[in-house]
């Protein structure tokens, strides 16, 4: 992948699908994101076959990134299957996983205003405005029960059912990352070990099997003014458990020094209101099993970062810093893990 | 080199934040001058200088001495030579590969423990789990005292924290 040569293969890209000659502005590369690259796109004069878009979003899953080989077409699937949902989320134009055309599977999606909550924030950071934060927060729950209700079953993302059920949900996810650590990790990690053997022992039987966002936590979606207008990076996309997204929201490192999920909402208001949305009461033995695994999927993103690194697939130098908190990780697991419901 | 290990280390940090940070406007750019910054605060707590090239530079100076001492042990009225010794000195490559295989033996125990838990005596199987995962527990809590705060908020934003 060549990025001089990027702007020009995005234009001839454009115009053959448009039928039309298309300008491409320079490009401007986000920060936000540690597998896929992501980019703006300006467009001279819009884009009629993108509603007018004047800027559209570039995303590339390089042949060296975190987790690659990548592929658009979860991401694309999701997106496509919650057009019309109510769900924010930005509408996708064009995606393949043909590296011919960019180097890389690549996904042209709506360029939504707004900008990212920080989920990491240092230790004396001021909570947010409490107007704010609830206002975002119950955006934030009701956004994820919405996905969470959505029947997908004729959707585009029915293909990636695979024959999961509620009793095969969690047992399917934790050996997808069972095998994912034994593929990535550098060295032995017992913590990890054992927490995998508890979680294959303590397996929930899901309430329904919804769409998972997969990484839906502050950071990953946009605000304007107290109102979330796009959830953004779908790539971890699948069929699952509901508890799933729910423990990963719950996530210690994402409540950034505050007792609030996210640095959004009080446990106990997530819980309710959620379950008034969704339509079934959270289980809490699930949260805490799902927080677990959430902790060894971080764990295991963690070991996926540190090891691309050292091989020399990309020298993306914040890579080895996430590869330092493995133990963090570690540490949250088994506490998870050791506490009372 | 003549400067400590870790004054060298802030050095680098503050000049990175000062002189470098200060004049770049690239976000992505900023946000791989953070990630360098957050590496080089973990050498500065996990590192130092190389024991091997330590090593090399005094088994020089003791051979050198140990021949001199040959040399003038006969010879009237000639300063005493001390007898230094270059001592055994693990190599952390040796040390890394030792704490695996340690790793390794704990994770088949643990697997063993888990099967073999029901015919064991139940005071017996709950004091090897405890041995076990008090070690886990410890190599993480070492781990964590050696690591510095994550600077993710400044590596994904390209902005320098207000603290």
């Amino acid at each position: 992948m060549n990025e001089e040569l990027l702007p020009v293969q995005i234009a001839d890209y454009l115009q053959q699908q448009t039928g039309h000659v298309v300008q491409v502005g320079p490009l401007k590369r986000f920060a936000v994101g540690f597998s896929w690259k992501t980019y703006l796109v300006p467009i001279a004069g819009g884009l009629p076959e993108a509603d007018g878009a004047t800027e559209l979003i570039l995303r590339l899953g390089p042949s060296d990134g975190l987790f690659a080989p990548y592929s658009a077409m979860p991401e694309f699937l999701s997106m496509r299957s919650l057009e019309s949902s109510g769900i924010p989320v930005p509408k996708a134009y064009w995606a393949s996983d043909d590296s011919e055309t960019f180097g890389a599977p690549f996904l042209f999606s709506q360029k939504v205003n707004g900008a990212a909550v920080v989920p990491w924030v240092p230790v004396n950071t001021p909570p947010l405005d409490e107007a704010y934060r609830k206002s975002l927060g119950a955006e934030f729950i009701d956004a994820l029960a919405a996905l969470h209700a959505v029947d997908w079953s004729d959707r585009p993302i029915a293909q990636m059912a695979q024959g999961i059920n509620i009793q095969n949900a969690a047992l399917t996810n934790v050996l997808y990352w069972e095998k994912q650590i034994e593929r990535w990790a550098m060295r032995p990690y017992p913590a990890a070990q054992w927490a995998i053997r508890w979680l294959k022992n303590h397996c929930p039987v899901a309430p329904r099997v919804a769409i998972i966002h997969g990484d839906y936590r502050t950071g990953n979606f946009l605000e304007e003014n107290g109102h979330i207008t796009a959830i953004l990076d779908w790539e971890l996309v699948h069929l699952g458990d509901p508890h799933e997204d729910i423990g990963w929201v719950s996530m210690p490192m994402y409540m950034g020094g505050s007792s609030h999920f996210c640095r959004l909402t009080e446990p106990e208001w997530f819980y309710q209101r959620y379950s008034e949305k969704v339509g079934f009461q959270v289980s809490m033995a699930s949260v805490k099993y799902y927080r677990a695994f959430s902790l060894l999927k971080l764990a295991a993103t963690h070991m996926a970062a540190a090891r691309c690194f050292e091989e020399g697939r990309f020298n993306d130098l914040r890579m080895p810093a996430m590869g330092s908190q493995i133990a963090t990780c570690l540490r949250q697991l088994e506490k998870t893990i050791e506490s009372p419901l | 080199m003549n400067n400590s290990f870790p004054r060298l280390i802030d050095g680098m940090c503050a000049t990175l934040r000062t002189e470098v940070l200060s004049r770049l406007d690239d976000e992505f750019a900023r946000g791989q001058v953070f990630g360098v910054i957050n590496l080089l605060n973990t050498f500065k707590s996990r590192a130092d200088w190389s024991t091997d090239f330590l090593s090399q530079q005094l088994s020089v100076q003791c051979h050198a001495l140990e021949q001199v001492r040959a040399l003038i042990g006969n010879v009237a009225h000639a300063p005493e030579v001390a007898k230094l010794r270059t001592p055994q000195i693990v190599s952390p490559a040796e040390l890394l590969s030792l704490r695996d295989s340690a790793n390794l033996e704990i994770s088949k125990l643990l697997d063993w423990l888990a099967k073999a838990k029901e015919s064991l005596p139940e005071a017996t199987a709950l004091a090897i789990e405890s041995e076990l995962r008090q070690s886990m527990r410890r190599e993480i809590e070492i781990e964590l005292k050696n690591s510095p705060r994550p600077l993710f908020a400044e590596m994904s934003s390209g902005q320098e924290s207000p603290n």
